[in-house]
């Protein structure tokens, strides 16, 4: 068990310092997506709505609802929004409310 | 191995098939797979023959509607069994449809079929002839809600209250010691009835209920694309294997041929995959022996897998890489080539500590014990077949794409115990090593940076129903994957069977093999399965 | 039963109280929280993470986190997968099993309704039904990281960081 125990020494601190530090390994995790209501439009909404799996986007008249809860962060729908969306990098997405995750996204791009 | 890999032009099952049942048509189902068409009354033939002729495992059954019917009134039903023939690099897919009520008792002759024939009287309300008590398997006996499946075509059998599991006596100095559906803490929700006297083992109950989700009803009307995101979740830590045995599956119905790279790229994900679930499987061995700084070392290398992962793939679990027709995420080489030596070295030298430890070496030693013969006659897959002396590994026999079909070593070992299996995951850590070495070195099928994917097929007006069976080895084993796609490209019907749906059947035998209660989270974490592929 | 964190009400008159009181509890809870977990049908992914906050990388006892397999000492339970029926009657037992004051977190994708979608007679395609949820924590699987940040949330050591605002892209070029 000495052994053991020496080996746990040798191999040192591994612990990350979050929350007083951010962890650099946080922006290896996949992250909902966030989208540029400037490039928005109401069809490409639609398309991004049909090719969500896990239906976290819905298109309510001028906005697109992007359910963060519901989102499995898969990417499919970064291919479609091409320059309208990317990841949002945002991993830290807990929520004491269940409405406070539902982002609304105006579709602005379809009055051009 | 019992029968030479080599020899008739006819592989022996197959000719003995043949023979057996003469008339029955038989056409290729895509590269590695023959289907035979049975009538009704030649499949206790069929199943008679293949049993006899050695070197047939029989690999999946199940049942679904027969040819595309899919009137609300209540399909024609057909049993499709799939018999792996390992010799032969092939599988031998049965179809025979099923009239009336019951049909033949299977597991006579193929004692693995019997959890599949409790799970499709559930299913479709057909049993086998005969009045052997049938176990529940997917319904709880809780849900009582009225069936409200969003699945167009299920004829569910609710079963009585009483039926939840055959008749049995506890009693003497025994008493059933109920364990579950919540156990210890982040382990997923399993009732284990053990049966003991305080002490030694002497049978074990286990109910998979608690956690069945319909998956293989929520396939249906999809598209291939969504049902492979839902086919991802169905087991997270089999993400690829399964993932990739039903995008093959998709690929073999529509003929698509994924490009070199995007394979050699899902290889890689499938590799790593056995990687990060050994040194799982190794942490939660030492959590369960006690030892704890082996856990702690275990478990930073697990955690160090885990990134590698999300360095190369995106993400931890290996979500989202495997595409229909390729990947939908290319791999960071470069990062593979750095880190993977490192990792694999630590594990290595984890490993080696602790096989030489013994107070945790001997926990593990003729714990859990499962003969070949068992494991044999229950059709066990992966490492926990390969620690019994079964010389599987669909890797090599049966070879997709640019495998590493030939040179791929298998370790097996002849113990059958907790030691065994561990051994052989240890072996394959370095196997797995290997492989990837080997494609990050050939520049032939170095892993794209980013593969296209192919446009999801049949989404042009197909020529009716398509059928396709794929495979992959998982971690765990041999995964297989059952698909039907309709003329719109949709899936009509679809069959998952991760290799902890097979290999959970024998846990309950290797609890029986003269164990004491404290060995149960040894014998479970040297499975390694997960209740979510059983219970799907 | 008592949901700590569920947002105070809106009546000027109670809302004070709610608030006083939310902060008292979580000082109760902030240095020696003992979680229980349950899974009701999720596919191993978020238990493997889970598992993780335990171990070396993210210890979480460093921050007064514990598990425990007893529901009767566990002040917080964490709830996986998308509340299968069969599960149902054992997540409300342990719920009940549980002392007041507790709080509930979500966890992943699947428990907040996104991958099974639809309530059928399998699974409620959700937890949030099943019982008062105080925390949600989406993500398939969540990380360690976004588990730890979870949990802080819930003892009211970390604000919520969700904002509309960063999942849209603002102030870039129109095309």
């Amino acid at each position: 068990m000495a052994r053991w125990f020496l080996r746990g020494l040798r191999r040192g601190v591994v612990t990350t310092r979050y929350p007083h530090r951010p962890d650099p390994e946080a922006a290896r995790v996949p992250t909902p997506p966030a989208f540029d209501p400037a490039r928005l439009t109401g069809a490409l909404a639609d398309q991004l709505v049909a090719v969500c799996p896990s239906g976290a986007l819905e298109r309510r008249g001028d906005t697109l609802v992007l359910d963060v809860g519901a989102c499995t962060a898969c990417q499919r729908c970064l291919p479609v929004a091409g320059a309208a969306g990317r990841p949002s990098g945002v991993f830290e997405c807990a929520a004491t409310d269940r409405d406070r995750l539902r982002v609304a996204i105006p579709i602005r791009g379809q009055h051009r | 191995m019992t029968a030479p890999r080599d020899g008739a032009p006819q592989p022996a099952p197959l000719g003995a098939l043949r023979a057996a049942v003469p008339t029955a048509p038989c056409r290729s189902g895509g590269p590695g797979v023959v289907a035979v068409a049975l009538s009704g009354d030649q499949m206790e033939t069929a199943v008679h023959a293949l049993a006899l002729s050695g070197g047939a495992r029989l690999a999946d059954l199940f049942a679904l509607p027969a040819g595309d019917g899919l009137e609300a009134g209540g399909p024609e039903l057909a049993l499709h069994l799939v018999y792996a023939l390992d010799h032969d690099q092939t599988y031998c897919r049965l179809e025979a449809p099923v009239t009336g009520p019951e049909y033949a008792r299977l597991s006579d002759a193929a004692p693995a079929a019997f959890v599949e024939e409790c799970e499709i009287y559930e299913q479709w309300g057909i049993r086998p002839a005969g009045d052997k008590h049938l176990n529940r398997i997917f319904l709880s006996p809780l849900a009582a809600a009225p069936l409200r499946t969003a699945a167009p075509v299920t004829r569910r059998a609710r079963p009585g209250p009483g039926e939840v599991r055959a008749p049995h006596v506890v009693q003497g100095e025994a008493f059933e010691f109920p364990v579950g559906p919540v156990r210890g803490v982040a382990q997923e929700s399993l009732y284990l009835g053990l049966v003991t006297t305080g002490e030694e083992l002497l049978d074990a109950f286990l109910a998979f209920f608690h956690k069945h989700r319909g998956v293989e009803q929520q396939l249906r009307g999809r598209s291939p694309d969504g049902a492979l995101f839902l086919v991802e979740r169905t087991e997270g830590p089999g993400a690829v294997g399964n993932g990739l045995a039903f995008a093959r599956a998709v690929e073999a119905a529509t003929g698509m041929v994924p490009p070199v790279a995007a394979e050699a790229t899902r290889l890689v994900a499938l590799e790593l995959e056995r990687l990060y679930n050994h040194a799982a499987a190794t942490a939660a061995l030492c959590q369960a022996t006690g030892l704890g700084v082996g856990q702690a070392q275990a478990e930073i290398l697990l955690e160090e897998c885990l990134r590698l992962n999300a360095a190369a793939f995106g993400h931890r679990y290996l979500f989202n890489v495997v595409a229909v027709g390729g990947v939908r995420r290319g791999c960071d080489a470069a990062e593979l080539r750095r880190r993977l030596p490192v990792l694999c070295g630590e594990l290595r030298r984890v490993s080696g500590a602790l096989l030489a430890t013994n107070s945790h070496v001997d926990r593990l030693e003729a714990a859990g014990v499962l003969s070949e013969a068992a494991a044999r006659r229950l059709g066990l897959v992966g490492p926990v077949a390969r620690a019994s002396g079964l010389d599987l590994d669909t890797r090599r026999d049966h070879p997709t794409g640019p495998g590493p079909a030939g040179r791929l070593l298998v370790p097996t070992r002849s113990t059958g115990d907790v030691l065994g299996r561990l051994q052989v995951m240890l072996a394959e850590i370095d196997e797995t090593e290997r492989l990837i070495t080997d494609w990050l070195a050939a520049d032939a099928v170095l892993p794209a940076v980013a593969v296209a994917v192919a446009p999801v097929p049949g989404s042009e007006p197909g020529t009716g129903v398509r059928e396709g069976l794929g495979w992959a080895e998982s971690s765990r084993g041999e995964s297989l994957a059952f698909v039907r796609l309709g003329p719109d490209g949709r899936v009509v019907a679809a069959r998952q069977r991760p290799a902890a749906a097979r290999n959970w059947r024998a846990f309950d035998d290797a609890l029986r093999s003269r164990n004491v209660f404290t060995d149960v989270a040894i014998i479970e974490a040297s499975f390694w399965l997960t209740v979510a592929g059983y219970a799907r | 039963m008592t949901r700590l964190l569920t947002p105070s009400p809106s009546d000027p008159a109670v809302a004070p109280t709610a608030d006083q009181l939310r902060a008292q509890v979580g000082r109760l809870f902030g240095r020696s929280l003992y979680i229980r977990t349950v899974d009701t049908g999720s596919c191993a992914a978020c238990e493997s993470e889970i598992r993780l906050l335990a171990a070396p990388h993210y210890d979480l006892h460093r921050l007064g986190f514990f598990f425990t397999p007893a529901p009767r000492h566990a002040d917080l339970l964490m709830v996986t997968g998308p509340g299968t029926t069969g599960m149902a009657h054992a997540l409300r037992a342990t719920h009940a099993a549980m002392p007041d004051p507790k709080v509930v977190v979500a966890v992943g994708a699947c428990a907040l309704g996104g991958v099974y979608r639809q309530a059928d007679d399998l699974t409620h395609g959700g937890v949030t039904g099943l019982l008062p949820v105080d925390v949600l924590i989406p993500g398939c699987p969540p990380s360690p990281l976004a588990l730890l940040q979870g949990l802080l949330v819930a003892v009211g050591r970390l604000a919520e960081r969700i904002e509309p605002a960063r999942f849209r892209i603002e102030g870039a070029e129109a095309p």
